[in-house]
């Protein structure tokens, strides 16, 4: 076997669920279609929901990929965590815990802004490590996403809201950061 | 490229290819040499297709890497007609007519309607040829589909990119403008000197200078096609696309990493298996049509490529 084949199929297994056929009989399975011109292509479960023919012409056909294109687990994140206007919808200032497939296994940090694009939502967490500024930003439709723990809610009662949507003050702002630093590690 | 180097052999079609072939490069024959009208084969040229560029958005691979995407859906493509016309040192010209996105009949010109007509299409906003061999002429009428490309494979994308409008040098020919300070007077980003002395006493014709930038042809060559819904006719394309959302784009198989690519394998008497890109194992041929569609699932997916990025290297 390829020994790209065998590193694929070896880590994709966790991540198997998006991606690989479910079928719910060997009924399912038999009608299944055969792709012909590519072995290793992965076929994806069709939606049961007939299209409305304005989609073939594309009204509304970045809204429908919106919806459809994530997998169920990043879809979830989506429509809650990380949607523009849900109610528990995670608002800058949150101070977020992140387990990860990928080094750095773990990281921590306030939620200093949420780039909304759909599929492609974004947000990045700052935190102080070893007296050094770190900011990383994570792709929410990411697989290598294990866990999202929300350790403290900005705006919620007791909290302060946060006035900006993109905390990038925080940058100039070294006592607060010390601050916020030192609850993450409280926190975690 | 290929034919250039057998200058002295008249081609015409695929059989008649065979031996010439062989002649040129005294390599050993392939099994497969011969084209058959349902095989595709290297020396075959497939259609493109016309589609609407409609967003981008982004998906992860099985890798767990991040593949920008490009949303390019077909809008009702169809054939309208063939072409063929006789050049005077080489084979015919030989094309397919394709025409897309359909419009009312009120708002096309009398002479397009009696063309469509022809066809038994409805009207369409946007027509264009594609030069095939003879194998790959579609009947009129056919509906393409998205697939006809096959995720793992690679195309080239044409399309108007965004205008600029007019565009000062250092925009447009990546000019590096003068000193913000130090005495420069009011011309930070202009194209300082335009020539010599007296002599030449002119300014040469093609002297780089502002003007207009952008709203001109582009092609974007060997994009990776990465996955493809046969039900909304999409092709998902990894990268970027020249022009606005909703402009039409013509799509082929790419000419550097598909199409000669391939010629130049089978030449060199490589593995049928290598000829087109991994994971890929032919081409819907004559063209992926909706008949071609309907036998396969709505959502195809290539696999991931390359190495695992978050394994680390041994």
């Amino acid at each position: 076997m390829n020994p790209l084949q065998k590193n694929i199929r070896a880590t994709s297994t966790h991540i198997a669920r998006s991606f690989t056929r479910h079928f719910a009989s060997k009924a399912d399975a038999e009608v299944a279609k055969p792709y012909p011109f590519s072995k290793n292509a992965i076929i994806l479960p069709s939606s049961p929901e007939p299209l409305p023919p304005s989609l073939l012409k594309g009204t509304a056909i970045m809204a429908h990929v919106k919806n459809t294109l994530p997998p169920p687990a990043a879809k979830e994140l989506l429509s809650t965590l990380f949607h523009p206007s849900h109610p528990s919808a995670l608002r800058p200032g949150s101070i977020i815990s992140l387990t990860l497939a990928h080094a750095p296994t773990n990281f921590a940090g306030v939620l200093t802004g949420v780039r909304h694009r759909g599929p492609d939502t974004s947000f990045v967490l700052r935190n102080v490590v070893q007296r050094t500024g770190v900011e990383m930003r994570f792709f929410v439709g990411s697989p290598e996403i294990k866990d999202i723990k929300v350790l403290t809610r900005a705006g919620e009662k007791g909290t302060k809201r946060m006035r900006r949507a993109k905390l990038t003050y925080l940058r100039d702002d070294a006592s607060k950061m010390n601050a916020i630093s030192a609850s993450v590690r409280k926190a975690v | 490229m290929l034919r250039r180097l057998c200058a002295t052999s008249r081609f015409s079609q695929a059989r008649a290819l065979h031996a010439s072939y062989i002649a040129c490069f005294a390599s050993p024959v392939p099994e497969a040499a011969e084209a058959s009208t349902q095989q595709w084969s290297p020396l075959s040229k497939r259609t493109g297709v016309i589609a609407r560029k409609r967003g981008m958005t982004a998906m992860w691979d099985s890798n767990g890497a991040r593949i920008p995407l490009t949303i390019l859906q077909i809008e009702n493509c169809q054939v309208t007609a063939h072409v063929e016309k006789p050049r005077r040192h080489s084979d015919p010209y030989v094309a397919v007519q394709i025409a897309a996105s359909d419009r009312s009949a009120k708002n096309t010109t009398k002479a397009m309607l009696g063309h469509f007509e022809k066809a038994g299409v409805a009207p369409k906003r946007i027509v264009k040829e594609f030069e095939v061999t003879k194998d790959a002429l579609l009947p009129v009428g056919t509906t393409l589909s998205a697939v006809h490309f096959v995720p793992g494979q690679f195309v080239d994308v044409v399309a108007n990119s965004l205008g600029k409008g007019f565009a000062g040098v250092m925009k447009r020919w990546n000019f590096k403008g003068l000193r913000a300070s130090h005495g420069v007077s009011v011309s930070h980003r202009s194209a300082g000197s335009t020539g010599q002395h007296q002599d030449p006493g002119r300014v040469f014709p093609g002297k780089k200078m502002a003007g207009r930038l952008g709203g001109k042809r582009i092609t974007q060559q060997n994009l990776f096609v990465a996955r493809i819904d046969t039900a909304l006719n999409i092709i998902y394309v990894k990268g970027c696309v020249p022009g606005v959302d909703n402009a039409h784009v013509y799509i082929s198989d790419a000419t550097k990493k598909m199409v000669a690519s391939a010629k130049v394998k089978m030449a060199k008497g490589k593995e049928p298996e290598t000829w087109l890109p991994r994971g890929v194992d032919t081409l819907p041929f004559p063209a992926g049509t909706a008949e071609v569609a309907a036998q396969v699932a709505d959502v195809i997916v290539a696999p991931a490529q390359g190495r695992n990025p978050w394994a680390p290297k041994e």
